[in-house]
């Protein structure tokens, strides 16, 4: 990579592509992960796929192309259909969540740069060093894992770590959309329904449905960590803006532009401008992911005000609750 | 998928034993191999795992019935605890297990590595879903891989018919509304950590991510009603959808399929909740080896109480 960083964001059809200024980012990652009815999922569209890959790279991006998180067999003949398109096209990198996937990946484009998703389950070395042996070059820890692990893997596998530094982190993927439930009372069909603003909510416990996917309620927030992240040789970062507007697409990718060509030189101040921006765009509030080996819902950092409001948990004696008999 | 059974090896029942008890009620009901959690080491938890004694207990019970016993493994360890751990697959050998279940695609690399000839199950966690899947986790070195009891016949059809690896379905489960493997929603909500005793301080459990083995606040999610927000309107209260899945009127299908092991969940069963599960099925299966038909089975075998939490 000839640039000191890359900052990347997720878009999930033509649509979305269209309507968005890319300007702030240097790669994006075409398709939705979670379902194969989302919107016009360029997954499921190779002539949308072929046009989208066309714009992203007639800008000067890098493009990369997703994968879904949890296929089924029935999913795997459009994959591989859109995994010969983006080969065909020139996308320079597919993202795979899947091992299965990878293994087609591997087998069917033995030279395609594989990066590796966050619902692969990358947690250790181990498992990094065995997805490097299928053609990963590129991995995304899961979310689970704190920076300090995330750095030994790096250290020991010797592959760069891509990190969300900004937006709705995923939590979990489904194989059903309980939306479907609610065609008749709302008055709207899917795939519209997951394209409404919707929270799964108790007390201020928060998370983002989107469908068959569920994400952090509150936006990942890195932009006071950015210079400790980049001292520390973090240099591939995503904004997650799959379920968010072109305008948040946008702000917050300038924000994190500003930001890392700041840090990339040395410089650590902040703007209060950017904070207004973000916190403008986050719904429910900010929290730093797993990065410090909290629960993911927690800010930590000199911005406590950036959280829009006090961390409160639902069930105030939830401590180490487990119910009796409970196990798996 | 061809409408007969053209496999001659009839197929395995792989019931769960939370306790040297419950090991003993699943051999007399009739299963043909027991699953057990290592203390410290299975994903989901310390309940229902067996110390190092029980386990002896139960691999004796096992050894008494000419029937085998498997050791769940299924957390993934940090890298210090990798260590120890692959040494102490080694004493379980020792010991004489018939094999392991692991979740983690290093950790099973590393066993298949350094005990070529131990068996090794994917587990249920490594979210298997498709027959590329089913190819990945036996190119790292798994015997078998575990399926869902959600995926359809067919799907199963295709899975087993990916030579050198058996199929195991967890027939009997909990079918959550997230896919297993692919959850780490109570973390995000509370996440710390407690000592694994048998490291001595160089490990713990992570209360709240089920992959590190600590189920914590996991049940929560599932279990407490949620407000569903719609453009900023609250519209309803609801649970995040689950249920029990016992397909054992079915059956016939799934063995139809080329499944080699019909794997039940529920560590946490007790002797009396778990004997008649696994009686059942016993029953069933014979049905199906001898070639008559499937007695009708009511469904769900166990009570609604049988949930998220109390598997």
């Amino acid at each position: 990579m000839d640039r000191p960083f890359e900052l990347n964001t997720t878009i999930s059809n033509l649509r979305d592509l269209k309507a968005s200024d890319l300007s702030p980012y240097d790669a994006v990652y075409l398709g939705n992960i979670t379902c194969r009815l989302y919107e016009a999922n360029l997954l499921e569209h190779p002539d949308d796929l072929r046009e989208a890959i066309a714009t992203v790279k007639d800008q000067g991006l890098s493009v990369y192309v997703t994968s879904y998180a949890a296929p089924r067999n029935d999913f795997l003949p459009k994959l591989r259909k859109a995994i010969a398109v983006a080969v065909e096209a020139g996308a320079d990198a597919v993202e795979v969540h899947n091992l299965g996937v990878l293994k087609i990946v591997h087998e069917t484009h033995p030279g395609l740069p594989v990066h590796i998703g966050g619902f692969a389950n990358v947690y250790t070395d181990a498992g990094a060093e065995v997805l490097k042996g299928f053609g990963a070059v590129r991995i995304t820890p899961n979310y689970e894992l704190s920076l300090e692990e995330i750095g030994q893997i790096q250290r020991q596998v010797g592959l760069p770590m891509e990190l969300l530094v900004h937006g709705k982190m995923p939590l979990g993927i489904s194989d059903h959309c309980f939306l479907l439930e609610y065609e008749e009372a709302w008055g709207m069909k899917c795939p519209d329904l997951c394209q409404q603003d919707l929270f799964l909510k108790q007390g201020d416990w928060a998370m983002k449905s989107v469908g068959k996917g569920v994400l952090s309620g509150r936006d990942v927030c890195m932009l006071e960590h950015l210079p400790h992240l980049v001292a520390d040789g973090y240099t591939r970062f995503r904004i997650e803006t799959v379920s968010e507007s072109p305008a948040y697409r946008l702000d917050v990718g300038r924000v994190y532009r500003e930001a890392l060509e700041r840090a990339c030189g040395g410089t650590v101040d902040m703007e209060e401008r950017w904070w207004d921006t973000l916190r403008r765009h986050a719904r429910i509030g900010l929290c730093n992911g797993f990065y410090f080996g909290k629960s993911g819902m927690e800010y930590l950092g000199v911005r406590p005000d950036a959280v829009a409001s006090a961390l409160r948990r639902p069930v105030a004696d939830a401590t180490d609750y487990q119910p009796e008999g409970a196990m798996r | 998928m061809p409408g007969f059974f053209t496999r001659e090896i009839r197929p395995t029942l792989l019931a769960p034993a939370g306790s040297p008890s419950a090991a003993m009620a699943a051999l007399q009901a009739g299963a043909d191999a027991i699953y057990v959690g290592l203390k410290g080491w299975s994903r989901g938890g310390a309940k229902g795992e067996l110390t190092s004694a029980e386990l002896l207990d139960a691999l004796a019970a096992a050894r008494a019935n000419g029937r085998a016993l498997q050791v769940a493994l299924n957390t993934i360890p940090r890298q210090s605890e990798r260590r120890y751990l692959v040494r102490r697959v080694a004493e379980l050998i020792d010991l004489g297990i018939d094999g392991v279940i692991v979740n983690d695609a290093g950790l099973m690399a590393e066993l298949h590595t350094r005990y070529p000839d131990l068996r090794i199950t994917a587990s249920i966690g490594c979210a298997a879903m498709n027959e590329a899947d089913v190819a990945f986790y036996r190119d790292l070195g798994a015997d078998a891989v575990v399926l869902p009891g959600t995926l359809s016949s067919d799907e199963l059809y295709a899975a087993a018919q990916v030579p050198d690896v058996r199929i195991e379905v967890m027939i009997h489960m909990v079918e959550e509304f997230i896919v297993l493997g692919k959850c780490w929603m109570p973390s995000y909500y509370r996440l710390n950590p407690t000592p694994l005793t048998e490291l001595q301080g160089e490990g713990s459990r992570l209360v709240g991510s089920m992959k590190r083995g600590g189920a914590g606040v996991c049940f929560k999610v599932c279990e407490q009603p949620w407000v569903l927000s719609l453009n900023g309107r609250s519209v309803a209260q609801r649970l995040l959808p689950s249920r029990q899945i016992s397909p054992i009127n079915e059956l016939s299908d799934i063995l139809d399929a080329g499944v080699d092991v019909v794997k039940l969940q529920g560590r946490s069963l007790s002797p009396d909740l778990l004997a008649p599960l696994v009686g059942r099925y016993r029953a069933a299966i014979d049905a199906w080896a001898g070639g008559g038909a499937l007695p009708a089975f009511q469904e769900p075998p166990l009570g609604s109480s049988w949930t998220v939490a109390r598997r």
